[in-house]
């Protein structure tokens, strides 16, 4: 995982009651590759899929890709990517669907394969994504699922974002800790089910927060357009900024946001707001 | 403006089978092989994996098949079943994109989904999702290839195939290209692998090193295709199904499978005239007709023959279409099928002839617009030439 505390765009850092303990904090975006980011201007006109990690990486220093999660990672793919985009971008990535949305027999040589593979990003790679679905919930035999998946990704960043409820008990929390696993923070509607909106910090190397979008009424639609759909406001990040980050920048390190609400861009756009409230927050501090 | 197109090729590998295994599940993980059982020498129209890793190949004789593969499950080609599957295959597919381009039976198919990511997200999604959607609702599992061209997203299905996917990033198809076999490139005739493969390039990178000038040396003016197959540059739009050049078919089924000239012949003779009379009806031309055998064994042949001028009159298209029917037959083997395909059409001059036509051709004309009469009146074999057989 990358060390350097350098500032880059969007960037903010916290200080904490020590010189020692702040907490570098980055926000970025869920995914970078929309054409409707030019539509919506944040990319400029004509901008093509190639040149747009160039652009974000004017806005941002960390993203979370998401292609890893259509298909295999791929260290020569990712080895061009990365000298194509810019020095100070650091990269999340989602680990594959075929070992965690739609588990394949062979998972384990998967993930061997996938560990091979996001292993390009070297240093820059600062947290493997392990997204769980929605029905993946709180059994015997998904908790063995679980510790086994987690076996076989020891000795790299990793966080685990869980989309049920059951999992929302501190045994989860204490064998996370344990492991030394981002505990991934939601922000997400607020509907019966879903995991719960936690300032959990369980790895204090790094914190990582999601913002779904709070749309109750498209999150069951099975398009992502209608899904992700939401345009936070300044007052819902102001809170979030006043009652979630502070527990959770506390007591880590290094802290990654990302927006996934990528609809009309409205992530890139909620992403530089909420960073510019941190940075105001940080310097209140 | 952005200029970058998204094309979605899907491909159900082995089709026959993979339809076979919908309708009877004992068949699945299983080897099996499509192929006419009561030909004599039946060729395998299709196989599973598993037959294919024992050996089987398509077009491979059916004797010989079952000697490689002897646990395999032998069943006779039902092309009806297929066609049905291939149209729910491209039903579930026009949710997502209007523009589709789609073959009879074959489990092929693009979509152009450019400019729908405010619809339906991006590309990506749209790709896993009609996967999904296809798995769930018709128990099939395509290949799904995502890529900026037709010839780049079917190169990424092949590589994947049987299953799998594949995305080729924007700016990323040459690299991807360079290191793949010459076999995976689609166009590349056996020939021209072979001639290349005595300047021992045997890599689709080694041969996008090659000048524009370096290929037309030694491939004429097919160098120009392959400086641009090698590049995986490809401009060709998916075509949907009434943005084709119109044409015009017709198909006869023997009852009894057919090795006779003389009926051959004559079958094709009345094809011709069916064509005739639908050109005629809709005051079109071909200028090419072409012909399509189906052969017991499994095997098809294709051939054509033009003129530079349309013609619409039974005569004309009689001898194009005898003239195509001698250029296919060059097998032994007894004929299945045959279809009948006028195309290079276009509209029927409106402009009289200067001079007075000979009185034998206006006697033709006469004749043909009266048999056409009878024909509209009391259906289509109501009258026909003597040596035309009834087609039913």
């Amino acid at each position: 995982m990358a060390n350097e505390r350098t500032a880059g765009p969007a960037t903010a850092l916290i200080p904490g009651e020590q010189p020692a303990s702040s907490c570098l904090v980055m926000t970025g975006t869920s995914g970078y590759s929309y054409l409707e980011w030019v539509d919506s201007g944040f990319y400029p006109p004509g901008t093509r899929s190639a040149a747009m990690l160039e652009f974000y990486g004017r806005s941002f220093s960390v993203v979370e890709l998401n292609y890893t999660w259509y298909q295999m990672a791929r260290s020569d793919v990712l080895t061009r990517m990365l000298a194509a985009a810019p020095a100070h971008i650091i990269f999340a990535a989602k680990l594959t669907r075929t070992v965690t949305h739609e588990r394949e027999e062979d998972w384990r040589e998967q993930v061997q394969r996938y560990r091979q593979g996001i292993s390009a990003l070297g240093k820059r790679l600062a947290a493997i994504l392990v997204q769980l679905p929605p029905d993946f919930d709180r059994t015997v035999s998904n908790r063995r699922f679980l510790a086994e998946l987690l076996d076989y990704l020891q000795g790299m960043p990793v966080a685990v974002e869980f989309r049920h409820a059951s999992w929302a008990v501190d045994t989860v929390f204490s064998e996370l800790e344990r492991r030394q696993i981002t505990l991934v923070s939601v922000d997400e509607p607020d509907l019966p089910g879903l995991f719960p909106r936690l300032d959990v910090v369980t790895n204090p190397a790094l914190f990582y927060v999601r913002f779904h979008g709070r749309n109750a009424k498209g999150w069951k639609h099975g398009n992502m357009q209608k899904k992700f759909d939401y345009d936070y406001s300044e007052q819902e990040l102001h809170q979030w900024c006043e009652h979630e980050l502070g527990p959770l920048s506390s007591r880590a390190s290094r802290g990654i946001i990302f927006f996934n609400n990528h609809v009309r861009a409205q992530a890139p756009r909620n992403a530089l707001l909420l960073n510019s409230l941190i940075g105001k927050k940080a310097a209140r501090s | 403006m952005n200029h970058r197109r998204f094309i979605l090729h899907l491909n159900v590998a082995d089709f026959a089978v993979a339809v076979e295994r919908v309708v009877d599940l004992s068949l699945r993980d299983k080897p099996v092989i499509v192929a006419p059982l009561q030909a004599a020498r039946a060729a395998v129209y299709d196989m599973s994996e598993e037959a294919y890793r024992a050996g089987v190949r398509k077009g491979m004789l059916l004797t010989r098949a079952t000697r490689i593969c002897r646990t395999a499950r032998v069943l006779p080609p039902r092309f009806d079943l297929y066609r049905k599957a291939m149209g729910s295959f491209v039903n579930e597919a026009r949710g997502y994109s209007p523009v589709l381009e789609h073959g009879v039976e074959d489990g092929h198919l693009y979509l152009d989904i450019t400019g729908t990511h405010r619809l339906f997200g991006t590309p990506p999604d749209v790709g896993w999702r009609l996967h999904r959607q296809i798995r769930s609702k018709l128990e099939i599992d395509p290949i799904w290839s995502l890529a900026g061209s037709k010839l780049v997203s079917k190169i990424g299905s092949r590589l994947v195939k049987p299953v799998g996917e594949y995305i080729v990033a924007d700016g990323e198809e040459q690299r991807f290209l360079a290191p793949l076999p010459l076999h995976l490139l689609p166009g590349l005739s056996s020939g021209e692998r072979q001639r290349l493969g005595q300047f021992n390039i045997g890599r689709i990178g080694e041969l996008a090193a090659l000048s524009r000038m370096q290929l037309e040396g030694v491939f004429g003016r097919r160098g120009e295709a392959l400086f641009e197959l090698s590049r995986g540059i490809d401009d060709s739009a998916v075509r949907p199904e009434e943005e084709r050049p119109p044409r015009v078919v017709r198909e006869h089924i023997f009852s009894d499978d057919c090795a006779d000239r003389t009926v051959l012949k004559g079958v094709v003779g009345a094809l011709a005239a069916q064509l005739g009379m639908e050109l005629r009806a809709t005051r079109r031309q071909a200028r090419r007709v072409g012909l399509q055998l189906d052969y017991t064994d499994g095997t098809t042949v294709s051939r054509q023959a033009s003129v530079r001028k349309g013609v619409a009159d039974d005569d004309s298209l009689q001898r194009l279409a005898l003239t195509a029917l001698e250029r296919s037959l060059t097998r032994r083997t007894r004929v299945r099928s045959c279809r009948l395909i006028g195309d290079r059409l276009h509209g029927r001059s409106p402009q009289l002839n200067l001079f007075a036509a000979p009185a034998t051709g206006r006697k033709k004309e006469q004749l043909l617009a009266a048999m056409d009469r009878i024909r509209q009146r009391f259906g289509r074999e109501a009258i026909r030439m003597g040596s035309h057989p009834v087609l039913h």
